[in-house]
């Protein structure tokens, strides 16, 4: 599924931000990605996204070396792929509906078949009366909600959720971990980004651990209690 | 599926204010254009007419000579040319005639019958007649001392060069029109495809091809330019109907009014669809090639 051997990654001439990641992800796995602010996170997220390419070493995403890819062949594989913002990233002036609806128009889907897999799908995450709400109408939590909804609504091979907990209370959090799950379950691999220990602790999904911009694997009850304790 | 003209969805490029006046500079830019066309069919025709009524056309000059009989002069060359082979008629025109000829520039007054007034006098060649000018002219001088033929050719030779100038010129008004307009599209689709980069790589995440993102913007500023040359194209009209009304008015005009035939009729319609096309076309290229060094 997601295969990364010696990958580095700098961002124009600045420095590595990712050193020599090596990693595998298995089709139908869950995986946590945690480590402390700067570890290089959302760098790894990017190239997962196929957002960015590395610097150096082979990312094989869905069975295809990234740097063999054609143009042509990224959007097919973007679909593949779902991902939901730390910042949401919302089209604001479409409504809740229409941003979840969004990957299927692109992909080319009939009208008729969006709306209603879109409404019954805006009703699972809960915003079911919400559908013609606008992002900026909504709180934080509800706009991750609907972040989520358009990122699964393509059925994606695999998901990337970048602090999806973030910006809600626990109890919503916890719902959505386990509509993560639930997608799992139906063979989704999903790799959530995270800062909640006690999120990571609860699930107990192995972790990737990014210090430095170099990656290791633990498990979740050898995560140090605080980032500041394991950079000590 | 999104309509040719259709607005752009995800995009929003409608509330840009960068290119909310791009309309108004594409019509400035339509009418030099569609002004340009209108001088450039106009002279065409002109050069044509010009060609044809003169080639068919010559006037014999008997210069003017207080101690010759210039009646007698008169009819000798009128004689000697309606007998020439390929010269369809001979016509000598009227002292009359000729003193009316130069009253618009004169006026209207006795004392222009004591100038010193050659004689003149129309031939009219048969079509597709191989006369020689040359031989016949020096025929005629040797006949009729004084008497000259005038083919008018310097004279249309150099209204012809004049013309071709000026369409010279016209052409390269559109072809400087064209790339002005080019160039301000290309500036306000970068602008607006920096304006909008988040929007743009949020769609390209979500599986957007380039294409896809290159549609919108083509859409917008084809509508942007076909709103803006509609406009242009009317003024130019309204322009060229008060230039031909003000050279209609005039008894003696040394300028031809604008007369553009079916070629330029046509020109001038599809003068909207061309830019919008060439709109469209540069939008397309400038989007895919700056999409193209997106990841």
């Amino acid at each position: 599924m997601v295969r990364f051997e010696n990958v580095g990654m700098r961002y124009g001439m600045g420095p590595e931000v990712l050193r020599d990641i090596s990693f595998h992800l298995r089709p139908g796995s869950f995986h946590f990605l945690t480590g402390p602010t700067g570890a290089g996170k959302s760098s790894l997220l990017k190239l997962l996204a196929l957002s960015h390419r590395p610097s150096r070493g082979l990312v094989t995403l869905f069975n295809r070396e990234v740097s063999t890819l054609k143009r042509d062949d990224l959007p097919g594989f973007r679909r593949k792929i779902g991902v939901v913002y730390q910042e949401f990233r919302l089209l604001d002036h479409l409504s809740a509906l229409e941003n979840v609806a969004l990957p299927l128009k692109i992909a080319g889907a009939k009208d008729e078949q969006i709306y209603d897999h879109v409404a019954e799908l805006l009703d699972w995450v809960g915003l079911g009366n919400q559908v013609d709400a606008k992002p900026r109408t909504l709180s934080g939590g509800e706009k991750q909600r609907v972040a989520i909804a358009r990122a699964v609504i393509n059925r994606p091979q695999l998901l990337i959720a970048d602090e999806p907990t973030g910006s809600m209370d626990a109890e919503m959090g916890l719902r959505l971990m386990h509509l993560f799950l639930e997608l799992n379950k139906i063979g989704t691999t999903v790799v959530v980004a995270t800062h909640d220990l006690g999120l990571i602790q609860r699930f107990g999904n192995p972790v990737m651990y990014l210090k430095d911009g170099q990656l290791s694997s633990r498990s979740a009850a050898s995560i140090p209690d605080s980032f500041s304790e394991a950079n000590g | 599926m999104i309509p040719i003209f259709g607005k752009s969805a995800e995009l929003q490029l409608e509330k840009d204010v960068s290119s909310r006046y791009l309309p108004v500079v594409i019509s400035a830019m339509v009418f030099l254009a569609a002004m340009a066309i209108g001088g450039l069919f106009s002279l065409s025709d002109a050069i044509s007419d010009w060609s044809e009524t003169l080639t068919g056309n010559l006037t014999a000059e008997i210069a003017y000579d207080p101690t010759a009989d210039l009646d007698k002069k008169t009819s000798d060359a009128v004689k000697l040319l309606s007998e020439t082979p390929g010269v369809q008629a001979a016509r000598p025109i009227e002292l009359e005639e000729t003193l009316e000829l130069l009253e618009p520039f004169l006026g209207k007054n006795d004392i222009i019958k004591e100038l010193p007034i050659p004689r003149l006098i129309e031939i009219i060649i048969e079509d597709d007649s191989a006369i020689d000018l040359l031989a016949l002219n020096e025929k005629l001088a040797a006949a009729v001392p004084g008497a000259t033929l005038d083919t008018h050719r310097p004279w249309l030779d150099k209204m012809v060069l004049l013309g071709r100038s000026v369409q010279f010129l016209a052409a390269s008004v559109m072809l400087l029109v064209g790339i002005v307009t080019v160039i301000i599209v290309i500036f306000a689709v970068r602008t607006g495809l920096i304006m909008h980069s988040d929007v743009i790589q949020v769609l390209h995440l979500i599986g957007a091809r380039d294409k896809y993102i290159a549609e919108q913007f083509q859409n917008y500023f084809s509508r942007l330019s076909l709103l803006g040359a509609l406009p242009g194209l009317m003024v130019a009209i309204i322009v060229m109907f008060i230039f031909n009304y003000l050279v209609g008015s005039l008894d003696a005009s040394m300028l031809p009014p604008l007369a553009l035939g079916w070629k330029g009729l046509v020109t001038l319609a599809l003068l909207p669809v061309f830019v919008a096309l060439l709109t469209r076309y540069t939008v397309r290229r400038v989007v895919l090639q700056s999409l193209s060094r997106m990841m």
